[in-house]
């Protein structure tokens, strides 16, 4: 039973907490280029794992697992603390959040379309917020800015939303009817 | 209706049908519960006990959205009327999986969780989980991770969460499911003495055997959510029938008359059988400084072998088949698969022989299609596309599941999902068939069935399979590996195994009441049958 | 597989203080450093972030992931930023200024000629901005390995989070174990079925795609695995009042003083900064 688009209820907890960890366990397991130095870019498979909760369970909740994911992520790996670069992945996972109600069918072709264009948007402005941030956090120019942080981290993440967000919604579609709310 | 304040529960034609369904999952409901009785709930699986326990709970109409006719009272009280956190007060639930209950990363804070949520001061939440603990005898586990427990200790965790806020009434939904014999015992120990010391108990149990044994005041039968039978437990033995849910041994050869049911035993393995598998001398740790979990294992998987692995949780039986399939490489020894040493081959070229079905299907089930689900292993092991597909539709036919070709196996029912997986490993042409726990999440009638089904299933050389169930070992093997703290106890034919009564006390075994009819009827019968065969020699 | 977080007691001087007051004093460093270009400005934020990571009583053996990670990204930021592009810009390195070093570049087949100066202004300020990222980043280096998650939650709670947000991250730490070993239970079951992850094969649009045996069974059992937690949440009142938190923190005298030094650095450092027009950035003549 969908409510509003920003519900945070008991669901809402649960699934924000569970894409998190599902986000951090997962990059942390299958990091498989890191590109060093680019602005905490590597081409991890898993961003699409904040990405599709958002889809699937609205913007709260994907923004949640993008932000506390990503804290998640550099925990394990122990690289420290990145605040802008967590907000970033936040936003990317916000915005495929916004198509959440109007998703009716998560194997049709216009539903996972709109999915798509969505993750495009997302990681644009996810990537871009946290890419504009290195510019004030370390005094990089806008040229460096774009090239060395935003157009890598960009490309790679939207290569692994655009592939494999679909994917996950369409075994989600699956299951979907299981769940009695 | 009747406003009785002393009595738990009272249920009163009660109906309810989910808004998403055409009909109602329970109908016409009668119960009365009194103070410290335990009620049995028994059914297969969909008979709508689910759907009881949460109209008592009050997830249902709450959370899972529906019409709900009748009467439900709790102490007098309309459920619908009562508030969350009244309710909360009043019922506990314990859902069958622990591990899908704990909230918490450690013990303290899981027991505590509940208290938290109602706003009890902060010394009085301690005061209450200490209490809590120490009533259940689990005061050692306060500080542990939650994760790092064992099943039964994780369950206990999870009750001692509910009981901390003292409800009257404990609803259990399949306690044992997830808990091997030995726990299984301890745990419904537990459940006699809540109930002896006054709070009433609504388990929802198919191992009516198991349940039995501490005597519940009271049995309820359902099927197809209705009540087929509410009375004493000696009444419903009588009645329901047989096979449904698991009765004591007796019982069945008592209801049943001499030739009425097929036998279905297990081939005899052929006279000169070739070597498939064999440990030589393996020992393995996981880091150089843990303990050993294997400790000089010897054994051969000939050709026509049916082998049950049982013995404890722990005791590295999922260890051990990972070895033969190479996902796991003997720290010292070796081991070979069709002469060739496991080191020397990549998993993929061992999956090529030895298929290994994991416990839980939904592990493994990724594809939109059943169809691209069995590709999927014949693919990696490059087989030829022609191969595939005749493979696949074997596979299909072998499983019965020729009609659920273009289905998401992940939209299937659990028993389905079983059969996709084994199916995978069929559409592979592996010769030999491991399986972990093949029995877990399937009610008694449906794992009766699918075991029926893969040992008459053609295709495989050797089947291998790890339980903790005595029965399945039993009935289904013709050989027996028992197993404790990673050594070999015993290796032989079931008769031979299971007759040492002293050593299964001394590997925890708990014989089982097919098993005490069987040794006594071996001397007329020569091995070990399931309990409908054993009627033809009483 | 096995995960670890990085925490361990280490009985340090930095451990015996809340970690509401860390996390106010790492916070009021962070908008303070960010102010200012001004070397000598810099350097005292430089040595506070490094004593803290002595305080801490971090070894080089765990840390030096961390580090590494610090140092490659800040060089290649400001190699890119000095060399390839025109400079820095918030501080507004001025132009032209002294030449230490010039040459022309001729890149092959295009022709494209490039004319390259490297000033001694530029210099200095690829200095200045290797210590505002050092600095910023060994400040927040110093929290996964000295707070301990189980109090994530009730810390978050105390800066003034709600509970539901609070909690979420306690949750999120709850399954951390568990989706690992579930991680690994799916890997090895389609290693079973000939699957194998190391072989690098196909272009970059089938090796993400091959994430999918992997991705798609331990997410999906995990949404049906939280079908269960929220039921199990909602019998247990949660989110229905205000909650009690059985962790608890409790502010002692120096966690007070160092909220105390970090309010006075981060006014400091603004009045410096807006008041008196100080800390640009500067360079010895």
């Amino acid at each position: 039973m969908k409510k509003s688009l920003w519900t945070f209820g008991t669901r809402e907890v649960v699934f924000a907490a569970i894409g998190a960890a599902l986000y951090g366990v997962l990059s942390y397991a299958t990091n498989l280029l890191q590109i060093p130095g680019a602005g905490n870019v590597s081409l991890r498979p898993a961003v699409a794992i904040p990405m599709f909760f958002g889809v699937a369970f609205g913007p709260i909740v994907g923004f949640l697992s993008g932000a506390i994911g990503n804290i998640l992520s550099d925990l394990l790996s122990g690289y420290g603390f990145w605040p802008w670069w967590d907000l970033g992945n936040g936003l990317m996972a916000l915005v495929p959040g916004l198509i959440y109600l109007s998703i009716k069918d998560f194997r049709s072709w216009g539903d996972l379309l709109k999915a798509e264009g969505m993750v495009v948007l997302g990681v644009a402005l996810g990537m871009g917020v946290a890419s504009l941030s290195e510019i004030w956090v370390s005094g990089i120019d806008l040229a460096t800015a774009i090239s060395l942080n935003f157009v890598p981290a960009f490309i790679t993440n939207v290569i692994n939303g655009l592939i494999l967000v679909p994917i996950l919604m369409v075994a989600y579609s699956a299951i979907v009817a299981r769940s009695g709310r | 209706m009747r406003m009785d304040q002393e009595l738990p529960l009272y249920i009163q034609n009660l109906t309810f049908r989910y808004h998403r369904r055409n009909t109602p999952s329970i109908t016409n409901i009668n119960l009365e519960v009194k103070p410290g009785e335990l009620l049995l709930i028994a059914g297969t699986s969909g008979c709508g006990k689910t759907t009881l326990l949460r109209c008592i709970n009050g997830l249902a109409p709450r959370v899972y959205s529906g019409d709900l006719t009748g009467e439900i009272a709790i102490f007098g009280k309309s459920v619908q009327q009562l508030s969350m956190s009244e309710l909360s007060q009043q019922v506990g639930t314990l859902l069958q999986d622990p591990e899908r209950q704990i909230v918490s990363s450690h013990v303290f804070n899981e027991v505590a969780f509940g208290l938290e949520n109602l706003a009890v001061p902060r010394q009085r939440i301690i005061y209450r989980v200490e209490e809590t603990l120490e009533y259940l005898k689990i005061s050692h586990l306060r500080d542990r991770e939650t994760f790092s427990l064992s099943g039964g200790e994780k369950q206990k965790v999870a009750l001692a969460g509910i009981l901390v806020m003292q409800p009257k009434i404990l609803l259990l939904d399949e306690p044992l499911a997830s808990l091997d014999p030995v726990s299984a015992a301890d745990a419904l120990q537990m459940f006699r003495k809540l109930a002896d010391d006054g709070i009433t108990i609504i388990m929802v149990e198919h191992r009516v055997e198991d349940v039995l044994a501490i005597h519940p005041d009271r049995v309820m039968y359902m099927e197809d959510g209705q009540v087929i039978y509410s009375g004493d437990p000696q009444g419903m033995l009588d009645t329901i029938e047989i096979n449904r849910v698991k009765l004591p041994a007796e019982v069945v050869v008592k209801r049943l008359t001499p030739g009425s049911f097929p036998s279905i035993c297990p081939p005899a393995p052929p006279t000169d059988p070739r070597e498939l598998v064999r440990f030589d001398h393996v020992n393995f740790r996981y880091k150089p400084e843990s303990d050993l979990v294997l400790k000089d294992v010897n054994f051969s998987v000939r050709q026509g072998d049916i082998i049950a692995i049982l013995g404890p949780n722990g005791a590295g039986k999922t260890t051990l088949v990972k070895h033969a399939i190479g996902l796991l490489k003997p720290t010292r020894g070796t081991v070979f698969l069709e002469g060739k040493p496991t080191q020397q081959l990549s998993v993929a070229q061992a999956a090529a022989t030895l298929g290994y079905v994991f416990q839980s299907p939904s592990q493994m089930l990724f594809a939109p299609t059943v169809q691209e689900e069995l590709e999927f292993g014949p693919k990696n092991l490059k087989h030829p596309p022609e191969q595939i597909q005749q493979n696949v539709d074997w596979a299909l036919k072998s499983v019965n599941l020729l009609h659920e070709r273009k289905s998401p196996p992940l939209a299937l029912s659990f028993g389905q999902q079983k059969r996709v997986s084994i199916a995978a490993i069929l559409a592979m042409r592996s010769r030999i068939l491991m399986m972990d726990e093949p029995t877990t999440g399937q009610d008694y009638w449906n794992y009766l069935s699918f075991m029926d089904a893969i040992i008459q299933m053609p295709g495989f050389d050797a089947i291998l399979f790890i339980t903790h169930d005595l029965d399945l070992a039993l009935i289904y093997s013709n050989r027996i590996l028992l197993f404790k703290d990673g050594q070999i106890m015993a290796d032989g034919r079931p008769e031979e195994v299971l007759s040492d009564t002293e050593l299964l006390r001394s590997t925890h075994v708990l014989p089982t009441s097919l098993l005490r009819l069987n040794l006594e009827l071996l001397p007329r019968t020569g091995r070990f049958m399931r309990a409908e065969a054993l009627v033809n020699y009483l | 597989m096995l995960v670890s977080f990085s925490y361990r007691p280490r009985h340090s001087f930095i451990e015996r203080f809340d970690p509401r007051a860390r996390w106010i004093m790492s916070l009021a460093l962070l908008f303070s450093i960010v102010l200012f270009w001004d070397i000598r400005i810099l350097s005292f934020f430089f040595v506070l972030s490094i004593l803290q990571v002595f305080l801490a009583r971090l070894t080089w053996q765990e840390t030096r992931r961390a580090w590494l990670f610090i140092l490659v990204l800040s060089t290649m930021m400001i190699l890119v930023n000095t060399i390839i592009t025109g400079g820095g810009t918030i501080g507004g390195v001025i132009s032209g200024g002294k030449p230490l070093l010039q040459f022309q570049l001729k890149i092959p087949v295009t022709g494209w000629i490039i004319h390259y100066v490297l000033t001694r202004e530029r210099v200095w300020f690829a200095l200045a901005q290797f210590l505002r990222i050092i600095s910023i980043g060994s400040l927040f280096l110093v929290i996964p390995f000295t707070m301990d998650p189980r109090k994530y939650g009730v810390t978050f709670r105390g800066i003034g989070l709600p509970d539901k947000l609070a909690f979420t991250m306690d949750l999120a730490f709850r399954f951390i174990p568990t989706l690992a070993r579930d991680f690994q239970i799916t890997l090895d079951a389609q290693r079973a079925r000939g699957y194998e992850v190391e072989k690098i094969e196909g272009n970059l649009f089938t090796r993400i795609r091959r994430m999918a045996p992997l991705f798609v069974p331990v997410t999906m059992n995990a949404i049906l695995a939280g079908e269960d937690i929220t039921n199990a949440m909602d019998l247990r009142c949660f989110g229905l009042k205000k909650r009690t938190w059985v962790e608890s923190l409790k502010y002692q005298e120096i966690d007070y003083l160092m909220i105390g030094i970090s309010i006075l650095i981060l006014v400091g450092s603004l009045l410096l900064r807006f008041v008196f027009h100080t800390g640009d950035f500067w360079f010895p003549m």
